[in-house]
């Protein structure tokens, strides 16, 4: 994988990578990969699911509760007057 | 001869041990007729932080219990601390850590394995102790079999995923390390059972207890690239599993050799996806710089918190998933899971489980460690990869000692059978006597 491709995964990823980790994640990656082409002989399966078992679509109820006490995920979130501060939307 | 640290060394490393200690002898908890258990740092609890191993998360305190620790603690269990492990689980030997890196038990210069490191420690130091790991692709198999305990990794869905930091959703899975079967008897059936909290549990048939295993399959694919330590125990066990008529089948797994790279792609795409929550805005390192744009402010929490072995697994997840590779890379794994699935099905038809060593070898010192490749050390879970790939149940378990280090076998039955493996875990520590170190009393 060369240096260019890393630092466009990078950007898609929200990473800022300097020029020594660029340097180093592509001759990385570029092990991981090549080894990684035994896959090319692997048979084709038809059918495959995203997960290991069989899993259902059980929803539960719409139920009116309190799931977290407000104050709590407020204090977690380390709010200002109780608003969540985030960066500038532009 | 390893030197052990005597307990009053332990004692005085920090003041955190201390209280630790304290909480370990506290009378009034013992005597009540509870129990003691830990929780490796991604599962959520009340009272402590759960980092997960990253600088990301520090300072953040979950209000609430995830719910294998809910159900312990409404058991009786009394919840004596978090345990360090690689970060995010990204890692074999508990190196990756944000927090400092735990020690094996058998010695100090050695890996206690990974990710759930802290957790076998924990295991192997405090006898009666039920640590609670947690395993993707191998994370409570290798931390066991490197510190000498047994590792119980269920089936996928069996335990409620709720209120776990997630790594990889359609791979991890909560589990028990312990010294004693007895622990697997009394603690496997408490953590399971369906969660509506977790629809990916609400499936499961009942958990039955009762189970063993009379005959195993050996894949001549898990005796290729062994130390020479590790085979000569293994083979040792497989003598003594025989002397008790255990029958042992060699077998062909081919579809063994796709599980590395399949699962690695398909870990690290889920991996790179729930990493993208970790913004620096709602919990754990909050970034000040608010003048910032949304893109800046962003990576740069993420740039200076996440250690080098997330960065490489976000890289490797979002490049295997972007157009272009995702049909080459991420819908090629897919259908390798279901390949490995249909073989362990084809072996099972005959043999009641698969055995094979744990680790290729016994837990590295960490100056090797340093020295290795990350594609050396993805390559050394190829024995613990392929039942977590599968959701198959899994379980280490110690099977000798090379130079006083522990060594593991794993046994893997179908999904769902876990009965059959604490029925092996409680035959087997009649016939093979487990070492510990003694440090704590």
């Amino acid at each position: 994988m060369d240096r260019e491709t890393v630092s466009k995964v990078a950007k898609v990823a929200r990473l800022k990578l300097t020029d020594a980790e660029i340097e180093q994640y592509a001759a990385d990656l570029e092990d991981i990969i090549e080894a990684f082409a035994v896959l090319d002989e692997a048979p084709v399966v038809e059918e495959y699911d995203l997960g290991p078992i069989k899993v259902e679509d059980i929803l539960r109820e719409d139920v009116v509760c309190r799931d977290s006490d407000p104050a709590e995920l407020r204090e977690v979130m380390g709010t200002k007057d109780d608003w969540v501060r985030g960066p500038r939307l532009s | 001869m390893t030197t052990f640290p005597t307990a009053d060394q332990l004692r005085s490393i920090d003041e955190r041990h201390q209280v630790f200690c304290e909480r370990l002898e506290d009378p009034l908890a013992l005597d009540q007729g509870t129990f003691h258990f830990s929780a490796k740092d991604n599962l959520c609890s009340r009272g402590f932080q759960a980092r997960a191993g990253s600088r990301i998360l520090k300072g953040y305190r979950p209000p609430f219990d995830a719910t294998p620790i809910r159900k312990l603690r409404e058991s009786g269990g009394l919840l004596l601390g978090k345990t360090n492990m690689d970060e995010f689980g990204f890692g074999t030997f508990s190196t990756n850590s944000g927090f400092g890196v735990p020690r094996n038990p058998f010695d100090p210069e050695r890996s206690c394995g990974g990710s759930s490191g802290g957790a076998a420690a924990a295991a192997s130091l405090i006898p009666q102790h039920v640590a609670l790991g947690v395993s993707t692709g191998g994370s409570i198999s290798c931390p066991a079999a490197f510190c000498g305990v047994i590792g119980l990794t269920p089936t996928y869905g069996r335990v409620s995923r709720w209120g776990l930091i997630d790594y990889g959703n359609s791979l991890d899975k909560v589990g028990l390390l312990t010294r004693t079967a007895r622990d697997l008897e009394r603690y496997l059936p408490v953590i399971s059972g369906p969660d509506p909290k977790d629809p990916t549990s609400l499936t499961q048939p009942v958990l039955d207890m009762r189970g063993e295993v009379e005959t195993v399959a050996v894949p001549d694919e898990a005796l290729v690239g062994l130390s020479p330590e590790v085979a000569a125990s293994f083979r040792e066990a497989l003598k003594e599993l025989e002397r008790n008529g255990v029958k042992v089948r060699e077998v062909k797994m081919p579809s063994l050799r796709y599980a590395i790279p399949a699962y690695y792609i398909l870990a690290t795409s889920e991996a790179s996806t729930n990493l993208a929550r970790y913004c620096g805005m709602r919990f754990g390192a909050m970034n000040q710089e608010f003048d910032q744009g949304f893109n800046d402010f962003f990576a740069q929490t993420r740039s200076e918190d996440f250690g080098p072995e997330a960065k490489r697994r976000i890289l490797l997840g979002t490049f295997s998933r972007m157009v272009g590779f995702r049909n080459r890379y991420y819908m090629k794994a897919l259908q390798v899971r279901q390949l490995i699935i249909r073989e362990y099905r084809r072996v099972f038809d005959s043999c009641d489980a698969v055995l094979t060593p744990t680790m290729p070898f016994v837990a590295p010192r960490f100056d090797e460690i340093a020295r290795m490749r990350p594609l050396e050390m993805y390559q050394a879970d190829f024995l613990t990869v392929p039942p977590n790939l599968a959701g198959m149940p899994h379980l280490s378990l110690p099977c000798g000692y090379s130079h006083g280090m522990p060594v593991g076998m794993q046994a893997v039955t179908p999904q769902w059978t876990e009965g059959s493996l604490v029925g092996l875990a409680r035959f087997w520590e009649e016939e093979f006597h487990y070492r510990f170190p003694e440090v704590m009393v």
